[in-house]
């Protein structure tokens, strides 16, 4: 894995350093949904850390042709991430107050490689604090990130190079954005009105200023999956609370009934699937024997034992814009073996001790680059069909 | 509008249905009916007036919507009713309908005329008798001014005593040919004919006639909806998902299907001749035994009384002494709860069981609330704790709903009707052969994305309404994302 290192910047003075040049590439604007707490601040960094930005992470292809997956980081670019915050900081100013900030995670030989796989959000390292997992993202706050990456056979010409540009949000906004078609825009300059918010619950009786965040919020996210080339829906499975999970269901038809009637590509990965404990023992094994092949199979999983409680809705949307069979995966971020301890692999696969002295650990990241190296799969067969 | 007699005749004792039971007089008896009319008019927040008549005629309680804190005021002044003097019982029924008079609308509303005696005291309005003399010069004919062109007015006429023989009871001849009056006139001017005359001779009868009531208690472990955390609704909601998904184990829901959920009420629904039960779900904290019960639901209310009291014989004997004036659904009803109680099942069952024939007979305004309380019952009696979520969550839903108006609630009843019948597309799903199973569980999927939509809109729309519609909406929100 190439050296690189991660610098982070905000605010650039004017005309101190030289902007970073944006590399020339097909862009594919990928939504990533998911309820809160599905996971979605952790797949993007993850998939940062895929891209380049050399997290120590072990990844294990699912695929049991053993065939490699086209998509792998774009080091010849300068710029690896982009990641802009969107943060409110006074949400009360009738003139907006929307700052913005624009961090660029550079390709750079790294120094020192334990700083690396610690949180990549900006300020941390300044102010001395190490984390071993992604920061959630803040209430009031919305994270563009534009990741650089190839598709295609490894090796200069055999691929092309891609941009992920997508967007991370917390608080659930982008899952009410798709859970309740009435909010839905249909122009990349649509407003989502004060009324039309009416239909989240409780809606109504929130905070003035909360309300007209959370307007913004989906205006914002409205417009940027307008003509979204790809939909990734992350689901959580065992979740334990009952509202989460009815959240989760509706939010899923919502996300189909926008795939469908928008014609656009839906993937679907089951995150956190190391909650679930048979999904999970298999990969353990597959990280101890170093066969990195599974015989996993997803959708049998997710359709005879229903992992996360979607079998029949799953089974209505065959053929509807999804294939059960190509289209779902179960991956996992593996920041916890599901009982709340971090699970840590060794460099030689050894689970790392939970109680003495502090190890430095691998984070097993499992099949997170399948949904999206799908869903390029998809964007581009479809460009090309449509001469794009 | 209640036109009530207090006339000094209203003063004498009227025989109780239940022997050894001390006598009472009519005016206490049609006063304890007029606290429980109150009552009820203040939880529905419904329109309620009073007009007394001795000679005179006053309006006691003008046409107003009752609010629970004023409730203990006319409550004190319906105490302090005394009777003197002699009956203007046609001149009260003019002022009656001068009270529900719409302008060009005509007269629209409900009049109920409580009286024991004959009109010997009226000076402005008369009723004319067949062979009877004209009506005197200067006064008017009631029939043609109760019922101008355009109104909508029922009038039920509560008669007490037999009175055939003058001073001895009602006028039941001029009584009767009112009612005909107007129906000939209703006929002719094409106006729905919506009248009755009813006459008593006890007190019992009075107060049922007063109060059709479906009384019925809470279970000892219910608690308001708006107790809950919002997990534990969750938690209703995903159990009472169950009773949907699962018909063969739940098969009380089946008899409370989406058709009568929706049913109609007001003024759409069809005149029967079959009046409206009124039923009232009385809850207790700590079991104790509310006070009233008896004053305010006459002999049920005693009945109700032993219960509460672990006196299931004596529940039971008061029940039969009572049954000539309950309304058979009630009396089977407290039969099954009664013996139910006292683990007769198979008493119990069987009782329930004519109960829900009897439920069958009632008119569709009241039908589905009646319906709910039976499955309640047997709900209880099967231990199905899923159907009896469900039906708690819509019966009370309804109750929390009684303030707002009619059209939400029959909005939301109707999504609730809506919910049930995914019951249909969600069994395909799980019938279906290997070959269809996509077939079927994209039906179903057709029909909850419809319904959802329904939901959504409904929020846009009733989203000022209130905790008791959001509940309601949130319940059905998570019930949808259960049929899955």
């Amino acid at each position: 894995m190439p050296a690189v290192k991660v610098t982070t910047k905000t605010r650039r003075a004017p005309g101190t350093k030289r902007e970073p040049k944006t590399p020339a590439v097909d862009s594919a604007r990928i939504a990533v949904i998911g309820i809160p707490a599905s996971g979605k601040t952790t797949y993007f960094r993850f998939l940062s850390g895929h891209f380049g930005l050399n997290l120590p992470i072990l990844y294990i292809p699912a695929r049991a042709d053993g065939g490699q997956l086209p998509l792998f980081g774009d080091l010849e670019n300068d710029v690896a991430l982009e990641e802009t915050t969107y943060e409110t900081t006074d949400p009360t100013d009738p003139e907006g107050s929307l700052e913005t900030t624009t961090r660029f995670y550079v390709n750079r030989p790294m120094e020192d490689r334990r700083k690396l796989w610690v949180e990549l959000s900006a300020g941390r390292d300044e102010q001395g604090v190490l984390t071993k997992y992604p920061l959630p993202t803040k209430f009031n706050q919305f994270v563009e990130m534009k990741l650089r990456f190839r598709y295609g056979a490894p090796g200069g010409e055999g691929s092309k190079p891609l941009e992920l540009n997508t967007i991370d949000e917390a608080g659930g906004i982008i899952a009410d954005y798709f859970t309740y078609d009435r909010l839905w825009v249909e122009s990349a300059d649509g407003e989502v009105s004060e009324k039309s918010c009416r239909v989240i619950p409780h809606f109504d009786s929130w905070r003035p200023d909360r309300r007209d965040l959370w307007r913004r919020g989906l205006t914002l996210l409205g417009r940027f999956v307008f003509g979204a080339d790809a939909v990734i829906l992350l689901l959580s499975p065992a979740l334990p609370s009952l509202r989460d999970q009815a959240q989760q269901v509706n939010l899923a038809r919502g996300v189909f009934r926008y795939a469908k009637s928008h014609d656009t590509p839906l993937v679907i990965a089951i995150s956190k699937a190391d909650k679930l404990k048979e999904f999970y023992s298999e990969v353990e094994q597959t990280v101890r024997d170093r066969s990195f092949r599974s015989a996993f199979d997803p959708v049998d999983f997710l359709l005879r034992r229903d992992g996360a409680g979607m079998g029949t809705i799953l089974v209505a949307q065959e053929g509807q814009g999804i294939s059960v069979k190509d289209d779902v995966f179960l991956v996992s971020s593996a920041v916890s073996t599901g009982e709340g301890h971090p699970l840590f692999i060794g460099e030689g696969g050894q689970e790392a001790p939970s109680v003495g002295a502090q190890t430095m650990g691998v984070p097993v990241m499992v099949n997170t680059t399948l949904p999206l190296a799908r869903a390029c799969e998809r964007i581009l067969a479809r460009r090309a069909t449509k001469g794009g | 509008m209640l036109l009530l007699d207090l006339s000094k005749s209203m003063l004498a004792p009227l025989p109780d249905a239940t022997p050894g039971q001390p006598e009472r007089q009519k005016i206490e008896v049609a006063r304890t009916a007029v606290f429980r009319i109150l009552q009820d008019a203040a939880a529905s927040g419904s329109l309620f007036g009073l007009v007394t008549f001795t000679e005179t005629v006053r309006v006691a309680v003008p046409l107003t919507e009752i609010h629970r804190e004023n409730l203990p005021y006319i409550e004190n002044l319906i105490s302090l009713l005394t009777p003197s003097g002699r009956s203007a019982i046609w001149d009260a029924l003019a002022v009656g309908a001068d009270l529900l008079r719409m302008g060009t609308q005509g007269v629209q509303g409900n009049l109920v005329l409580v009286t024991d005696g004959w009109d010997n005291a009226s000076t402005r309005f008369d009723v004319q008798v067949p062979g009877g003399p004209a009506i005197a010069p200067g006064r008017i004919d009631l029939v043609p001014y109760m019922l101008p062109a355009s109104s909508r007015v029922s009038l039920k006429i509560i008669g007490i005593g037999n009175g055939v023989e003058k001073d001895k009871g009602v006028d039941s001849v001029r009584m009767n040919y009112l009612i005909s009056q107007m129906g000939v006139r209703a006929g002719q001017s094409g106006l729905p004919a919506i009248f009755s005359f009813q006459e008593v001779t006890t007190g019992s009868q009075l107060f049922a006639q007063m109060v059709n009531a479906f009384l019925d208690v809470g279970y000892e472990d219910d608690r308001p909806i708006e107790e809950l955390h919002p997990e534990e609704l969750a938690r209703h909601a995903a159990n009472a998902a169950k009773a949907l998904k699962e018909p063969q184990q739940h098969a009380t829901v089946s008899r409370i299907n989406s058709a009568q959920l929706a049913a109609k009420s007001g003024p759409e629904a069809a005149y029967t001749e079959t009046p409206d039960i009124e039923v009232d779900v009385v809850t207790t904290t700590g079991g104790t035994t509310p006070a009233y019960l008896k004053e305010r639901y006459g002999p049920l209310g005693e009945v109700v009384e032993a219960y509460m009291n672990g006196q299931p014989e004596l529940a039971l004997s008061r029940l039969a002494t009572a049954a000539p004036v309950l309304p058979p659904v009630t009396r089977l009803y407290w039969e099954a709860r009664i013996q139910y109680s006292n683990r007769s099942v198979v008493e119990a069952a069987r009782s329930l069981l004519q109960a829900w024939a009897e439920a069958e007979k009632l008119p569709p305004a009241t039908q589905p609330k009646i319906l709910r309380r039976l499955a309640l019952l047997q709900a209880r009696m099967q231990n199905d704790r899923e159907t009896e979520t469900l039906v708690r969550f819509i019966d009370d839903t309804e109750h929390r709903l009684g303030s707002t108006d009619p059209a939400t609630r029959e909005r939301l009843m109707e999504l609730f009707g809506k919910l049930m019948e995914l019951r249909g597309t969600y069994q395909l799903t799980r019938l279906a052969g290997s070959g269809d199973l996509q077939d079927a569980a994209q039906k179903h999927e057709e029909a909850v994305d419809h319904v959802f939509g329904l939901l959504q809109d409904a929020r846009l729309e009733l989203s000022a309404n209130g905790p008791a519609v959001e509940g309601a909406l949130d319940f059905i929100e998570i019930c949808l994302a259960e049929m899955r």
